[in-house]
């Protein structure tokens, strides 16, 4: 199985905390400090609350799979065709149910992916950046 | 918003073609013509105009067509299929019903093939360009799997009862002289066709069409002196959630669960009818598994047994509730849902040939556009 190989366009610093998680090895996602809630993706506004601003938490590695597809034509801009095929899941933690995180499968060759499978995160390195990945658990 | 109120008194649409060396303006002028022709009127008898944000407005399309006095325009603002079969219906029966129109226009295309590619406004999205994209969660067809291995997880999905789809549709295109995809398929053909993202063939996608269609809606009174047999809007309903795009295909509770049954309930209780009423449908079919939920949610089919309603030929032609009689989007072309309801529009007219639906009196048309979702319902009287 393939990674694919595609830069991170965003120039967002909203969004900086996620893979400045991932370079120091955490998962982390998007708090609500009044609440205490996790709003996740981070919305540009928290609906309703133009106040706020959220807050990077890190989350459980371990969690499981609530979808996932095995990509055999890469849609992306360019030429991705020597990194496919590849496994991208919407994994979601145990700390933080209903908030998916997409990542590829690792260490999965003699797996198959299922709906609902055990995963744990583990980060991949993929040219000069560090992207999100899970691994069968 | 009662319903019979309005009818669709014209249609038209251009050659759907894989690709076209004209421009989408041109296509859009030459559809807009083609329905004001079909409805018995001239140019200059559309007063009304919806327009999308996909297309050019009527500052810019209504001289080219010919229209001399806009007295009123608007713009629908929800996506894809939604937005002509749904929503600018609705907009279209309160201009005439407030008498700011006699006759609307609602033009709508597609040109797959313009730079960027029908993919390019995801890649617009910044909540996409920067968690999705970099782990190649990417593009309508591997959004969508991701949606069908969910279901399948739920509620059981074969290989073959996802081929069913397709397959049933494309009987349909191969007795539709215009389709874009006429040759038999079987499930040895189904096979064969390449592998996208699993479980989702490149035949389980809608097609790429650059094609322009357009419709015409008028008072029923004044549809009456028409060309045509009458074809009323009896009833319309948008469904929407609050999932905005950039998290639509990710956060969602549960990801396939589009508005369907919310708009489907609205527009059964505008008509006054239910599913068992219908004598035929159009569903918006993006993609198989899309369609699939789709014909659970306009109450076709059980929840769950949408796939099993394909697999037992029940939307083929013969079968008890004919499902995109012109071969859908995935095979008759991609004109996001208004060529679905231009051709209930005409099924209603019974002017199909070989592929009409006898007696073909009521027709729902289901759209899907992204967090929105429409169910109009189509009556000859």
């Amino acid at each position: 199985m393939g990674i694919p190989d595609y830069p991170v366009h965003s120039d967002d610093p909203q969004l900086q905390g996620f893979y400045d998680g991932l370079a120091a090895g955490e998962l982390r996602l998007t708090v609500d400090p009044d609440s205490g809630a996790y709003v996740w993706y981070p919305p540009e506004v928290v609906p309703g609350k133009p106040d706020a601003r959220l807050e990077w938490r890190a989350v459980s590695p371990e969690g499981h799979c609530y979808t996932y597809t095995t990509v055999h034509r890469c849609l992306l801009p360019g030429d991705h065709s020597q990194e496919v095929p590849y496994t991208v899941v919407l994994f979601e933690s145990d700390d933080a149910p209903g908030c998916r995180v997409p990542g590829v499968l690792v260490d999965a060759d003699h797996v198959t992916p299922a709906c609902g499978m055990r995963l744990s995160f583990r980060p991949v390195a993929v040219a000069d950046r560090v992207i999100a990945g899970f691994a069968p658990a | 918003m009662q319903g019979g109120k309005v009818a669709i008194t014209g249609v038209g649409e251009t050659p759907f073609l894989r690709r076209s060396e004209e421009s989408l303006t041109r296509m859009l002028v030459r559809a807009s013509l083609a329905a004001i022709a079909d409805a018995g009127l001239k140019p200059g008898d559309i007063d009304g105009y919806i327009g999308n944000r996909m297309v050019p407005g009527s500052d810019d399309l209504g001289p080219l067509i010919g229209m001399e006095d806009r007295a009123f325009t608007a713009v629908t603002d929800v996506a894809g299929g939604t937005a002509p079969a749904g929503q600018a219906l609705i907009l279209a029966q309160l201009a005439i019903e407030a008498g700011l129109a006699s006759h609307v226009l609602v033009p709508y295309g597609i040109q797959s093939t313009k730079p960027g590619g029908v993919y390019g406004f995801h890649a617009r999205e910044h909540l996409k360009a920067a968690f999705e994209m970099p782990v190649g969660f990417f593009g309508q067809p591997v959004y969508f799997a991701s949606m069908a291995n969910r279901y399948a997880h739920d509620h059981g999905l074969s290989e073959e009862e996802l081929a069913a789809v397709p397959i049933s549709y494309r009987k349909w295109a191969e007795i539709t002289p215009w389709a874009q995809r006429r040759e038999p398929m079987g499930m040895a053909e189904y096979r064969q066709s390449r592998m996208i993202s699993t479980p989702l063939r490149a035949v389980d996608c809608c097609l790429t069409t650059d094609a322009a269609c357009a419709y015409v809606v008028s008072a029923v009174e004044r549809a009456k002196d028409l060309p045509h047999p009458v074809v009323t809007v009896q009833g319309v309903g948008v469904g929407t959630n609050n999932y905005p795009h950039g998290v639509l295909f990710t956060q969602k509770p549960c990801t396939y669960a589009y508005p369907g049954k919310e708009s489907a309930a609205k527009a059964y209780a505008m008509a006054g009818v239910g599913a068992k009423d219908l004598d035929l449908a159009q569903v918006y079919d993006g993609f198989s598994i899309s369609a699939i939920v789709q014909t659970e949610m306009l109450g076709l089919a059980e929840p769950g047994e949408g796939a099993k309603f394909y697999a037992a030929g029940h939307g083929a032609p013969g079968g008890r509730m004919p499902v995109n009689t012109s071969g859908g989007h995935m095979s008759g072309g991609y004109v996001p849902g208004i060529n679905l309801l231009i051709e209930g529009v005409r099924q209603l007219r019974g002017q199909e040939g070989p592929r009409q639906v006898q007696n073909a009196r009521l027709c729902a048309v289901a759209g899907l556009g992204g967090n929105s979702h429409s169910t109009a319902i189509l009556a000859r009287i």
